[in-house]
């Protein structure tokens, strides 16, 4: 691949349409996952950590159908490695795709592009990645890593400078950094996309660090929502260097708002009797030096008449979620997409059925409203428009 | 006495003579069908494993025995680890995920690696022995996560480990962790098997020079297995005759690119083999151990040559000192490994079984 022909989002010059569209993502289901489960809750299950490939490759094919653009793969101690199931799963499916996430600090960034790009001739490259730089320091030291916050995404930034820069295929790497040093480094099996030059790159996280690494080394600032009024300034930096904006959010929709408000309350009280969620969720939190999961605890429980974050404490930070009717979950949407946000990474309880009816019932509304927008406003404004155009 | 396994590198599917080329010019791109072919292929020989090595210039192994091994259903895949690449607790997780997706086919074949210029390109700067006590510590951590009791703390030279525990276990129906082979011929390689290995894989010798050198191994319950090409055919003259032809074949770059390519190694191993085949030395270590093809090809082309006969009985005489695997490689590797299935393997089984 010539130098040339590789521009700074990644896009092949021949895939970047005229299509202004949100994508939309979804979690893969975890092995033996339980419906309602809290997060502390289903990472003490054994089960988390073995591979439930027929249920999870099923779960791929209806996303698939419900329009879902990419699932997304976790990462963390207790559950199958991100590279190694988004492997098998995309050798068993055709069209989905993957969202591996992975943190720095792991691997050598030579051996990691060397995994991805492998990956990607055997699933067509079908694959971007949600780079974390990890959230629990008592986790991070299992893995040797002993670094604070900041130098953890001090350590990303430089962990992608050089996957970039293998990415570039512009000749051998040489990298000197505080964190990684690396000579000559090349390799002899480039990345393979029909569409793209290198793997989306999704940042995530929501602090200062998160966002200058975004608007670096990333292609997307994947963050958990605030109100769009709140947000709207926020990422303004982030839209002005040409990346994305992506939220991490969760969907709480039901035919009426009455039934989806009933909803959000019931998967408080389904929090299993035999688990103290509350007090496990408040332990995590606690270890945690995430600005993110610290953030949201302490914010009230309805940011808007659709933002809720009444879960986040038993759920935690992946649970902040739009709580309403179809179309009020469409309208939401729609605001976010207002003022620049291009994607999402949505959840919901049980995974399955919430996919289901929000592929069915939310987004053809929001396609709907989408494109009533278009054809009032010829793309102008860049803070309404994906980096990509 | 345990029956003798055998194994095959992965390495050049689909590619005859991938050794005759310098590693930069190596094709990287992993070609699923040929891929696919080979290792049904293999399954159907009856080898026991597929090496998947590592380097700059091929695909990730991890990623390629996952992928293979959810197409397959009995071959393992013996995936080469470096370390210092990676850190040991993420490397656990993704071989146990692995062997929990393809009924624990995985096993290990730690390396050093074999050149400081290619460490650097991974970011490692330790010099050759320092390798081999990082993965001393490497292989300590990864073992203490398979014997699952408890959380595992370590704190050493080159890694430290807090309370790291992982979710996934290693699922075999036959180990509770992964078999491990250390590759090398120096005397850490060495010391490396007989802490924490299984095999240690050495480079050839004449049966007589190498019995002396097994014993300590052998006294450990470490076993130890032969890296060697073969190529056999049904009389000795064909066997002589293909290899002539396909030595003549290469022209002078091939051993341009050896020779370039010892200079940078710091392989005890690699280095040993090539200034054998250089120096002049008869081209025959025993009446079947050739060297001719390394300088066209490289270490790892030190050959067993012969009648399928005189090769069964080549290998018979490294069991009878005590080796009790091998990793074979041939040119080409498919047809070579259905004449060594079909035509030596059975001769290997017969003695076999005569002397039990």
């Amino acid at each position: 691949m010539s130098p040339a022909k590789h521009s700074s989002n990644g896009w092949k010059a021949a895939s970047v349409d005229s299509d202004p569209l949100l994508r939309f993502h979804w979690r893969l289901i975890q092995g033996g996952e339980r419906a309602g489960a809290s997060r502390a809750y289903q990472s003490s299950l054994s089960a988390t950590g073995l591979p439930d490939l027929l249920p999870q490759i099923e779960f791929c094919r209806q996303a698939e159908e419900c329009g879902i653009d990419s699932l997304l793969v976790d990462f963390g101690w207790s559950k199958p490695d991100s590279i190694v199931l988004s492997t098998a799963l995309g050798l068993a499916t055709q069209k989905i795709r993957l969202i591996v996430a992975y943190r720095s600090g792991l691997l050598c960034p030579t051996s990691f592009v060397q995994q991805l790009n492998t990956l990607s001739h055997l699933i067509q490259g079908r694959f971007s990645l949600n780079i974390v730089a990890g959230s629990s320091p008592d986790e991070q030291a299992y893995y040797g890593d002993f670094l604070s916050h900041d130098e953890r995404y001090d350590r990303t930034e430089e962990f992608l400078a050089i996957c970039n820069a293998l990415w570039r295929q512009d000749g051998a790497v040489d990298y000197s950094g505080r964190y990684y040093r690396v000579e000559k480094s090349k390799l002899n099996t480039p990345f393979y996309s029909p569409e793209r030059t290198f793997p989306e790159i999704y940042i995530a996280g929501n602090s200062p660090s998160a966002q200058r690494v975004s608007i670096s080394q990333g292609t997307c600032w994947m963050r958990f929502p605030e109100t769009p009024h709140d947000l709207a300034g926020k990422i303004r930096p982030v839209l002005e260097s040409g990346k994305e904006v992506g939220l991490r959010l969760s969907i709480i929709a039901r035919p009426t708002r009455e039934e989806a408000v009933a909803a959000a309350y019931e998967l408080l009280k389904g929090a299993d009797a035999q688990f103290d969620d509350r007090a496990k969720e408040k332990e995590l939190t606690e270890r945690s030096d995430s600005l993110s999961i610290k953030s949201l605890n302490q914010s009230s429980e309805w940011g808007t008449s659709s933002l809720w974050t009444g879960a986040v404490r038993t759920h935690g930070p992946a649970a902040v979620a739009l709580v309403g009717a179809p179309d009020e979950i469409a309208s939401a949407i729609l605001e976010y997409k207002s003022i620049g946000i291009t994607q999402f990474i949505l959840s919901g309880w049980p995974k399955l059925e919430s996919m289901l009816f929000f592929g069915r019932e939310v987004l053809p509304l929001v396609r709907t409203k989408e494109r009533a927008l278009i054809r009032k406003e010829p793309p102008a404004s860049v803070s309404a428009m994906p980096a990509a155009l | 006495m345990k029956r003798l396994r055998f194994h095959w590198s992965l390495s050049a599917a689909g590619e005859k003579f991938r050794g005759a080329q310098s590693r930069s010019a190596q094709n990287g791109i992993p070609n699923y069908a040929s891929l696919l072919e080979f290792c049904r292929h293999a399954e159907a020989c009856g080898i026991d494993s597929l090496l998947t090595a590592y380097g700059f210039h091929r695909p990730d192994p991890i990623v390629l025995a996952a992928a293979m091994g959810m197409v397959t259903a009995k071959i393992k895949f013996m995936v080469a680890v470096r370390s210092g690449l990676f850190s040991p607790t993420a490397f656990v997780q993704q071989v146990n995920s692995v062997s929990a997706f393809i009924q624990g086919r995985i096993c290990l074949n730690v390396v050093a690696g074999h050149t400081p210029a290619e460490q650097r390109s991974y970011g490692d700067f330790l010099e050759h022995d320092l390798r081999y006590e990082r993965a001393d510590e490497f292989l300590t951590i990864c073992r203490r996560l398979w014997q699952r009791e408890g959380a595992v703390d370590f704190e050493g030279k080159h890694y430290r480990i807090e309370n790291a525990v992982l979710n996934t276990p290693f699922l075999s129906p036959e180990r509770q962790s992964p078999e491990i082979f250390v590759g090398g011929n120096s005397q850490f390689a060495e010391q490396l098997a007989m802490k924490h290995g299984d095999c240690l894989w050495r480079m050839p010798e004449a049966p007589e020079t190498l019995a002396p050198q097994l014993a300590p191994l052998l006294d450990k319950g470490v076993s130890v297995g032969l890296l060697v090409s073969i190529l056999a055919r049904p009389t000795r003259g064909e066997a002589l005759a293909a290899a002539q032809t396909m030595v003549h074949s290469f022209g002078d770059a091939p051993r341009r690119t050896h020779r370039e390519f010892s200079q940078r190694s710091d392989s005890v191993a690699f280095t040993s083999v090539l200034k054998i085949a250089e120096n002049g030395s008869p081209e025959w270590l025993s009446p079947c151990l050739w060297t001719g093809a390394v300088p066209f090809l490289g270490a790892p082309a030190i050959a067993l040559v012969g009648s399928a006969e005189e090769v069964a009985a080549a290998i018979m005489d490294y069991k009878r000192i005590g080796i009790s695997q091998f990793l074979f490689m041939g040119w080409p590797d498919l047809e070579e490994m259905a004449f060594f299935s079909q035509s030596v393997l059975p001769l290997v089984r017969a003695k076999e079984q005569a002397i039990a």
